[in-house]
């Protein structure tokens, strides 16, 4: 019971902190796929007076990722019903050039008005328009959302390293005494230390584990029977077989931090 | 014959070298030699004795043990040198979640023998220390004397070059103490190894010819 006890205790925060590592892992993803559909979904109108080129629109700011040319003859067709052809070709000559810009990625809204700055500033451009209160409402809510819960994990990260130090104050209670006695008797450090190595390597690889087995469950299970559309849309970012491989070196990171910090206090004690 | 332990002009300190414990002591010690070091509580026995196994260094002076100058040694040299030697504590040191037959052998694991090798090695020692029955035991389950015993039986299993033995029969009753010293005298005779013990007084049962050191107002004084 003491055995699975001391086990546990150092593998629950060791797991909170490999959740945490894996919800920022999949929370990233999930936002960069969703950036993207953002920036795929939003672009600004930029009016000139005579046809102007990607390049140009690139050359007055790097952001610019596209543009495409708006058909007047559309714009025409509707403002000039009835009137005759004639008419109508002099509406299409009168009227200026529209394009509709995309940029590269999602941008915050004063990095928006910088753009809309550098094209207005050149002569040709007579005038854009960025939409920028929808696009700024939708960008405070997203960045609201991202930075509430970065906060949660690393304020999950830290309670579950004080967990963690905790730990390791019990280890080392539990493990000054054969190890001051083996250094006295001439066992090299990693002989020392051995048996702890031993114990956190299990488990790290018992945490990283579990906390797999859990995304998988979300992953396969909940997510693909949840009916959320967002959920079954974003299934494959939920949890890829390379993130096992991340989780398990993070868990090896804290284990061999937290043994050498047992190891060498314990030997600061005694000494 | 060789000097196995030589101090020169050693002075041993706490405290950033403040609180002085032994001043300017010059002695050695000669292979195969028993070495009884007396001298009243607080006096510095104990500490002398965790400079010779290198738990603390000199402030002052030189302090030279089987070729090697602690205060110079590099780590790894020190904890070579302390596989060469036999330590028993007043307090036994004895690992309390570890069976009494792995804490024999702990020199032996160090060493990196076999398992095998170990278990011959932890019958004989147990059977030398007439404790065979109790090897699968754990220390806390054994009397203060028959821990002790188990220390011993530990400090002889690599047969040491040196034995460092702090009050080694401090509070054991007259049996145990008996076969201690029983164990320590046939070392020293049939293995040539050297014997420090620091003691409040000399057994009377001793029967080896020893010499006698005595601290005293932090000096180390030879007894002729």
């Amino acid at each position: 019971m003491k055995f699975i006890k001391n086990h546990l205790m150092f593998i629950l925060p060791l797991m909170a902190i490999l959740l945490g590592v894996e919800f920022y892992l999949v929370f990233d993803r999930t936002t960069d796929s969703y950036e993207k559909g953002l920036t795929e979904g939003y672009s600004m109108l930029v009016v000139t007076n005579e046809p102007a080129s990607l390049e140009t629109f690139q050359g007055l700011n790097a952001h610019i990722s596209s543009s495409e040319k708006i058909k007047r003859e559309g714009i025409v067709s509707e403002i000039a019903k009835g009137v005759s052809k004639d008419a109508s070709k002099e509406i299409l000559g009168a009227l200026p050039h529209f394009y509709s810009v995309r940029l590269d990625s999602y941008l915050g809204t004063a990095s928006l008005d910088k753009i809309k700055k550098d094209l207005e500033s050149h002569a040709n451009v007579k005038s854009v328009e960025t939409f920028g209160s929808s696009y700024s409402s939708s960008y405070r809510l997203f960045s609201f959302i991202k930075l509430s819960l970065k906060i949660f994990i690393v304020f999950m990260a830290v309670v579950s390293l004080f967990l963690i130090i905790k730990q390791m104050e019990i280890w080392k209670y539990a493990h000054k005494q054969r190890m001051q006695v083996m250094e006295i008797f001439g066992a090299p450090l990693m002989l020392r230390s051995g048996v702890l190595f031993k114990v956190a390597i299990i488990d790290a690889i018992l945490a990283t584990l579990f906390t797999s087995l859990f995304f998988l469950y979300l992953k396969f299970k909940w997510a693909a029977n949840s009916g959320i559309d967002m959920m079954i849309q974003n299934k494959e970012e939920l949890f890829k077989m390379t993130d096992i491989g991340i989780l398990l070196a993070v868990a090896l990171v804290i284990v061999v931090i937290a043994v050498y910090t047992v190891v060498f206090t314990a030997k600061g004690e005694e000494e | 014959m060789s000097n196995v332990i030589s101090a020169s002009h050693l002075t041993l300190a706490y405290d950033n070298g403040t609180k002085e414990i032994i001043k300017d002591a010059t002695f050695s010690i000669k292979k195969g030699e028993f070495v009884f070091i007396t001298g009243p509580s607080g006096s510095g026995k104990s500490t002398l004795l965790k400079a010779l196994y290198g738990q603390i260094k000199a402030s002052e002076g030189n302090l030279v043990i089987g070729g090697l100058d602690l205060a110079t040694a590099r780590k790894s040299k020190l904890q070579e040198l302390r596989t060469h030697m036999g330590i028993i504590f007043q307090d036994y040191k004895l690992v309390n979640e570890w069976t009494v037959a792995k804490n024999v052998v702990l020199p032996l694991m160090i060493a990196g023998y076999s398992v095998d090798v170990q278990n011959t090695q932890a019958q004989r020692l147990l059977k030398h220390v007439k404790l065979s029955e109790h090897a699968e035991k754990y220390p806390l389950e054994l009397s203060g004397g028959e821990q002790q015993r188990v220390g011993v039986a530990r400090a002889l299993a690599k047969n040491p070059v040196v034995i460092l033995a702090d009050e080694p029969t401090g509070n054991l009753d007259d049996y145990s103490s008996n076969v201690i010293w029983d164990l320590m005298e046939n070392a020293c005779q049939q293995l040539d190894t050297t014997v420090l013990v620091v003691t409040h007084k000399i057994p009377s049962i001793f029967s080896l010819p020893y010499r006698h050191f005595i601290i005293e107002n932090k000096g180390v004084y030879e007894v002729h």
